[in-house]
């Protein structure tokens, strides 16, 4: 159980993760200790937007899929970085519209957008039905790409939060979106 | 004969002399980088850029197992926060009641290497300069002059006992600030808290809208498929992936290119429809460039000269094998 905690906050090398993750497949209660605690982490972060039996119908719309003919290692690197995703404490919706741009792109998105189709879709992230999002014009929303930009400037690294401010900073349409 | 020797041993010393003066330079920046990272600290900082500035309050502090934990407050104007840690950032927005949270990749962070640093050294000289005195501190200037005009120039002070940087100014290529950080009131030390740098609103916001950008695979870079034909010299690619942004619609290509100190980025979007006009702005000293490219809006920004940024969004290219995909 420890394991599957340190799993999903990051905290475990590759080696050690695809060990645990292949471990979380093969059995089931691991599998379940793994979907309550992302049930808890996102209940905590208020992000309780998914209707029931959420996990096993997407399963199901997976299992409908056509098959993927690729060689067998890149399939499964693709599952690791679903897993690992989910890790990252992706919400589970950005993890739908993750399987809809990495999965075979003729057929994959049209079958997920209707899984998404219902109003448990967050008006978070992806997906081409959410283009509707209101964005301001000409300049846009650039405080998110300042914010996804800032962490990998050096500056960064020199100043810490410090430049974060440009991200938040009053003349941002942030703010009046 | 001997007028030729004197020219060469004043040569080389002046060399010598030089050389030490990088090497300072650079080791100076190693320990301003340590010191933001390891250091306890409080205080009150200005920002400026242009006619503006605003003020915050900004708190840091690193728990035992060297996590960090930072808090921005702004003071003026309406309220903000950013709360960081480890791998996350998070943007409290009180006025529209917004969350927007960034999830970092730890291995991603833009630390300071040996190599990076020789990057720093091609692109710019660091000297070490006169000292100063800021927010009651006495530091050491570091400035870094870039060899060319295709970046800017920077300039810091760091506190003389600690290393940590107190002012920070990025310099263009007419000798004017476009930029500037600086602590007017610090106070370095203390021990750990953790309620310091938690937001007050952190339970507040249960009920507000939260927009989350987050890496789609928190593993390698991949192949965006994206090439650039003519990019600046000294901007070495960092990192390729795709991702999702906070706000648009489907995956976003990111790519990031740095001269090992400033950083471009680079955002490759679906072109929403009716969206197809140039523009160029800018955040302070970081400038803003976005075109259309075929049925894709690219944005690239960064701490660089609107020269370099529009030459990195012109030299884009989608490679042709890939295209089809």
């Amino acid at each position: 159980m420890d394991e599957i905690s340190a799993l999903i906050d990051g905290e475990l090398d590759e080696r050690e993760a695809s060990r645990q993750l292949s471990r979380t497949a093969q059995q089931e209660e691991l599998r379940k200790c793994w979907e309550m605690f992302h049930l808890i982490g996102d209940t905590m972060r208020g992000d309780c937007r998914l209707s029931p039996h959420f996990s096993r119908r997407i399963a199901e719309r997976l299992a409908l899929e056509p098959t993927i003919l690729a060689p067998r290692r890149r399939i499964a690197k693709r599952v690791t970085a679903y897993v690992l995703s989910a890790a990252a404490s992706l919400s589970a919706v950005a993890l739908v519209a993750w399987v809809a741009f990495s999965a075979n792109p003729l057929s994959a998105p049209q079958e997920v957008a209707k899984v998404q189709a219902p109003p448990a879709a967050a008006p978070v992230t992806a997906a081409p039905q959410l283009a509707s999002i209101p964005s301001a014009p000409g300049q846009g929303n650039m405080s998110e790409y300042l914010l996804a930009h800032q962490e990998f400037s050096p500056s960064t690294a020199l100043q810490g939060v410090a430049p974060y401010i440009r991200s938040v900073s009053a003349s941002q349409p942030l703010q009046n979106r | 004969m001997k007028k030729v020797w004197a020219f060469v041993i004043l040569g080389l010393s002046a060399a010598g002399v030089a050389l030490a003066d990088l090497q300072e330079g650079f080791t100076l920046l190693k320990k301003m980088a340590n010191a933001s990272r390891q250091l306890n600290y409080s205080g009150t900082f200005v920002y400026q850029h242009g006619t503006k500035s605003e003020t915050s309050r900004i708190v840091h502090y690193v728990n035992s197992a060297g996590g960090e934990f930072e808090k921005l407050e702004v003071l003026d104007g309406p309220a903000r926060e950013v709360v960081r840690n480890n791998d996350q950032v998070t943007c409290y927005l009180p006025a529209t009641k917004t969350v927007v949270i960034e999830q970092r990749n730890a291995r991603q962070l833009p630390v300071l290497l040996p190599e990076r640093m020789t990057d720093i050294a091609e692109n710019y000289t660091a000297r070490k300069a006169e000292t100063d005195r800021v927010a009651g501190y006495d530091c050491q200037v570091i400035v870094l002059e870039p060899k060319d005009n295709m970046r800017y120039g920077r300039s810091f002070c760091a506190e003389l006992n600690s290393g940590l940087p107190l002012r920070s100014r990025t310099i263009n290529e007419k000798n004017e600030t476009v930029e500037s950080f600086a602590f007017t009131q610090l106070a370095i030390g203390g021990s750990f808290n953790r309620d310091r740098v938690k937001s007050k609103y952190a339970a507040k916001s249960q009920n507000w809208r939260v927009d989350r950008s987050a890496l789609s695979a928190s593993e390698s870079t991949t192949d965006t498929g994206w090439v650039f034909n003519n990019q600046p010299a000294g901007f070495k690619k960092l990192t390729e992936m795709k991702r999702y942004i906070a706000g648009r619609a489907g995956a976003v290509s990111h790519i990031v290119f740095s001269d090992g100190l400033a950083a471009v980025s680079v955002f490759i979007e679906p072109r929403p429809q009716g969206r197809s006009v140039q523009t160029l702005t800018h955040q302070g000293a970081v400038n803003i460039y976005t075109r259309p490219h075929a049925d894709h809006m690219v944005t690239v920004l960064g701490e660089a000269p609107a020269a370099t940024i529009m030459q990195i969004a012109n030299s884009l290219e989608l490679r042709s094998s890939t295209a089809a995909r």
